[in-house]
This record gives structure tokens, sequence and C-alpha cells, in this order.
């Protein structure tokens, strides 16, 4: 009886696996191999294995429209938001771990609450922000709002790196004729490097995939990212699904590939923060 | 001596704190002014401008609470009030339970645990917006896995899964509820942090497996459940991709969520709407975080 029982949730825990599995990773594996088959391979047998190895929707993606555009700029208004807000919000959190003022906690309570603001709830005011600045359109738009993306879960997390430095550091950095800002980009942003990957990796992740907001302050071509020209396409391919499943590999390709190898940090801080990447 | 030494030190970093003040606040600046820039001042417009009439080019003119009444009177409000209390009640029931049932299997180390935690993650970490399109092609009639899965069966069969009633409702609901990775991950967080002589004192005591479980172990993580509902939650709240780019909203508004209709108003120039819309998103998620905290007692602790 109790062998019976300990196979039974045995099989239990196999089966809740296989459904994991099956859930995460085959609708991925299916897009990417559809987009090596022809379009009458994918529409007689949408299931079967391609009978060819063939990169030409890449090709024909990659030269015919501008994806090499929609990929940079991805990667601009990704990368540049991450380098930039990471600098900032590290300056931010480690005077909060580190110093004593007024105000301290209430800053930090205020930066860290962010997290529960609907970020759609605010689009209006933020459309009109980055109309005004004259930024309609421009994928520096996108960049300056992406910079406000990740501020709850940075702070968090880099406060944290930054109070486990131990502050006979400082101290002896100090002793030694360091000033403020060495102390700090000498001695703690170096040391501080897990927290500061975790917080990066999770704000690039987070900008790179960012369809509302670059949808709604964007409108021409050459100003698209990645996801937003996906939607567009479409519209624009209808039914050569091969050239959309290529557009569909390459747009999330990128995050994967960040993924695998960031896989621990990932997933440590969407554990401590439950924050979507 | 010992505390000479600790006074000494206390006294010498408060003087240089004193003299640091210049650089603290200089170091705050760049974070601060994200913070009024993109949260303060949207939200104090937001609400302010939801009692407004505004088109976005005329100065906004006070119409008291003509918005809400406008919104509570609309056939598309209203409906996608009852689609997020639905969204809600499968978030916190279905989608939760998978994710802490797959908690407490990995927390059981079974074979494949690790490879099982790593690509749940994966839908995760691509675009929403990418991860609806796809959802788009497998509930697509012609080409979709589900149908040539059930044309194996039955060769006649034909569903437009994502444009036909009721099944728009379920197949947006489905692109997000067995896609539970936050949940496991912070549950089985909570696990992991048990004491062990907790569970050998209740092995001593005689309980076996399923015993252990639900008056262990379940119990315990209680707060990780309830931060991940409040996650969940918060994110129906905010569902777009996968409906903007699958269903719009219908057929009828059967599948219409609140940023949809936000989105809609400000592409019609109905600023102070769209804002009511804003308003209402803000105070719906507070409510529900204090909800959740007083049920699931969050801020007591259990060791």
């Amino acid at each position: 009886m109790k062998l019976v029982k300990k196979g039974a949730s045995q099989a239990l825990m196999y089966f809740v696996e296989l459904v994991v599995i099956v859930l995460s990773v085959f609708p991925i594996l299916w897009v990417i191999m559809s987009s090596f088959k022809t379009n009458g391979e994918i529409l007689t047998s949408p299931l079967a294995l391609p009978t060819s190895f063939s990169l030409d929707a890449f090709i024909h993606l990659f030269q015919n429209y501008s994806f090499p555009i929609y990929f940079l700029n991805s990667l601009l208004a990704a990368g540049i938001s991450t380098l930039v807000s990471l600098f900032f919000y590290a300056m931010g959190a480690y005077v909060i771990a580190k110093f004593n003022f007024p105000g301290r906690r209430l800053l930090f309570v205020l930066f860290t609450i962010t997290l529960l603001v609907p970020g759609h709830s605010k689009s209006q005011p933020i459309f009109s922000l980055i109309s005004d600045l004259g930024l309609f359109d421009s994928i520096w738009g996108v960049t300056l709002v992406y910079l406000s993306a990740g501020m709850a879960m940075s702070i968090f997390v880099l406060k944290a790196g930054f109070m486990a430095i131990p502050k006979s550091l400082d101290e002896a950095a100090i002793i030694d004729g360091a000033g403020f800002m060495r102390t700090f980009l000498l001695i703690n942003l170096p040391l501080a490097k897990s927290a500061l990957s975790t917080a990066g990796i999770l704000m690039f992740l987070g900008n790179w995939n960012e369809y509302y907001f670059a949808s709604l302050l964007t409108h021409s071509d050459s100003q698209r990212t990645l996801p937003i020209a996906l939607s567009f396409f479409t519209s624009e391919f209808s039914y050569n699904y091969t050239n959309l499943f290529a557009a569909l590999t390459i747009v999330i390709l990128p995050g994967i590939l960040l993924y695998v190898f960031a896989q621990e940090q990932v997933q440590a801080s969407v554990a401590a923060t439950g924050i979507k990447g | 001596m010992e505390a000479k030494g600790k006074r000494s030190a206390r006294y010498r970093s408060s003087r240089l704190q004193r003299a640091n003040y210049k650089w603290i606040y200089l170091f705050l600046l760049p974070t601060v002014l994200i913070f009024a820039m993109f949260y303060v001042v949207p939200i104090v417009e937001v609400f302010a401008t939801s009692f407004t009439q505004w088109d976005g080019f005329n100065a906004p003119s006070f119409n008291g609470i003509r918005n809400y009444i406008n919104l509570f009177t609309s056939h598309s409000f209203l409906t996608s009030l009852k689609n997020l209390f639905w969204w809600c009640v499968i978030a916190m029931t279905l989608h939760v339970g998978f994710g802490t049932l797959v908690a407490f299997v990995l927390f059981h180390r079974p074979r494949g645990w690790k490879l099982t935690r790593a690509v749940y993650m994966i839908p995760n970490v691509i675009s929403a917006a990418a991860w609806a399109m796809i959802y788009r092609f497998i509930f697509n009639d012609d080409i979709g896995i589900l149908n040539s899965l059930i044309r194996i069966f039955n060769p006649d069969f034909s569903v437009d899964w994502f444009y036909v009633s009721p099944w728009a409702f379920w197949s947006v609901t489905f692109t997000w509820l067995f896609y539970a990775v936050i949940v496991t991950l912070i549950v089985l967080g909570d696990l992991l942090n048990i004491p062990q002589e907790l569970t050998e004192a209740a092995h001593i005591d005689g309980a076996t497996g399923w015993q252990l479980i639900r008056y262990v172990h379940l119990p315990l993580c209680r707060s990780a459940i309830g931060t991940s509902i409040i996650c969940s939650l918060t994110s129906r709240i905010a569902m777009y991709e996968q409906i903007a780019l699958t269903t719009a909203g219908g057929p009828d508004y059967q599948t219409v969520s609140l940023p949809i209709l936000l989105v809609n108003a400000i592409t019609d120039y109905r600023y102070g709407y769209a804002n009511a819309v804003g308003v209402l998103m803000f105070l719906i998620g507070l409510v529900i975080l204090w909800v959740v905290n007083r049920l699931f007692r969050m801020d007591e602790t259990d060791y």
C-alpha cells in the first residue's frame, strides 16, 4: 500500500514536470522550427519537422526590411536606458544603503513602492510629456521612458548589494585619502558587481521586451523596436508564415540567450522581487 | 574598551556624514528626478485631469465626476470589470494553485527538477508581445498546433479560437494560465527557508507525506502565496499585449481589459476619460493589495 502511494506521488511529480516542460518549450521550438520550413510545408503539415534547412527567411528579412534598424533601435533603447539608469540607481541605492540622512527611510519606501503603480495608468501624462519634449516618434523618447522602468527592483537589489559591503572598507579608503566619489567608484561599485549585473540583466530584459510604451510613443517605421515591428508584420505578411515565424525567432532569441547565460541571476532576482522579466 | 571604540566609530562616521550631505543629495538627485518626472507628476496629473474633459489641445475643463459616470454606464467598461473579476478569480485559484503545485514538486527534487525550473522561466524572458503572437499561431485555425492535433481525430474540425465566443475569453486566459513561474520561484524560496528541524519534528510526531504538506509546509508558505497572488493580480490589471495582439478586446468586448480601454481613449483624444480609467486601475490595485494582505496575514512572521 505504502509502495503504491509512493509510486503514485512519483508519477504525479513527473507528470507535473512534463506538463511544465512541454508548455514552456514546445511553443518556442515550434516557432523556431517553422521558420525553417516553406510556407507550403507550414500550411500542409504544421506539426512536421522541416524537410530542408533553409535560412532564406532570415536573409530575406534582413535584406528587404528594416530589420537591422529595428534591432539597433531595440539595442539602443534597452542598452542605453539600462546603463544610464543602472548608474543613477546605483548612486541612489549607495547613499541609502550606507549613509544616515533625514528622509532616508521615506525615500527608500517611495522608490520601491513604485512597483505597485500600474505603468499603464500613467500613459497619458507620459505620452504628453514625451510629446512636449519633442521626442514623440523617436527612439530617444522611448529610451527616456525606459529609464524609469526598473526603479523599484534596482533600488531594492542594489541597496542590498551595497549593504553587504563592509563599512570598514569605506573607512580604510577614507583614511587613505579617497574622497566620496572615489570611495563610490573605486571601492563600492566593483564590489557590488553581482547586484549590478542582476539589476542590469533584469532591466535590460524588461526594456528589450517592452511593447506598450514603445507602441504608444512611436509611429514611423524607422523608430520601431523589434516587438513593435513584429506586430506590424502580421498585417504586412498576412499569409507568409515562414517570414512571420522567422521574425518571431529573431525577436525571442536574444532574450532566451541572455537568460541561458545568466540563468541563476535571473531566477534568484525574480524570486526576490517578484517581477516579470 | 569595546564600548568606547564603538562610540568613537559612531562619532567619526556621523561627522563624516555631515560633511558628506552635499554628496548624498547630489547622488540622490537623478533618482529623485526620475521619480518626480515619471511617477509623482504623472500620478498627480492623472488624478487631477480625471475630473475634466480634455482633448489634449484645448485646456482641460472641469466636469466633475462626469467621466466616472460615463465609465460606469458604458457597456465596454462594465464588461472589462467583469473580465477582470473572473481573471482575478482564475489567477487566485488555478494560476497560483498550479504555480504552487510546481513549487512543491520541485521542492521534493525529483529527477529533472533543475531543468524544469530553468525552462519554466523561458516564457517569462521573451517579449509579451512575441508570446501573444506565438499563441495567436498556436490557436490559428489553418496552421495552429491545437487544431492540427484535433484534426488527427476529427478531420473536419474548425474553430477560430481567438475570434468566436465563448472561446476568445478562454484563449486569452490560456496565454498566461499555466505560466506561473514567478509563483513557483517565490513559493519555492519560502519552502527552502523552512527550518529542517520543523520537518523532522513533524516526522517524529508521525506525520506522513501528505499530512506534512497539508499541515506544516503549506501553512508556512502562506505569505509567499500571498505575495504571488499580489504579483499575479497586478499583472491581471495590466493585461495588454496578450489581448491587443490577439483579439483586440473582441468579440463584442468579451476580452476587453482596462489598459485596452485606456489606450483606445488616448487615441480618441479623450484624455480625461483615459485618466479616469487610470485612476480606477490604481485604486483597484490598492484594494487588491490591502485585501490580500489582510487575508494572508502577511505582516506576521512565522519563525
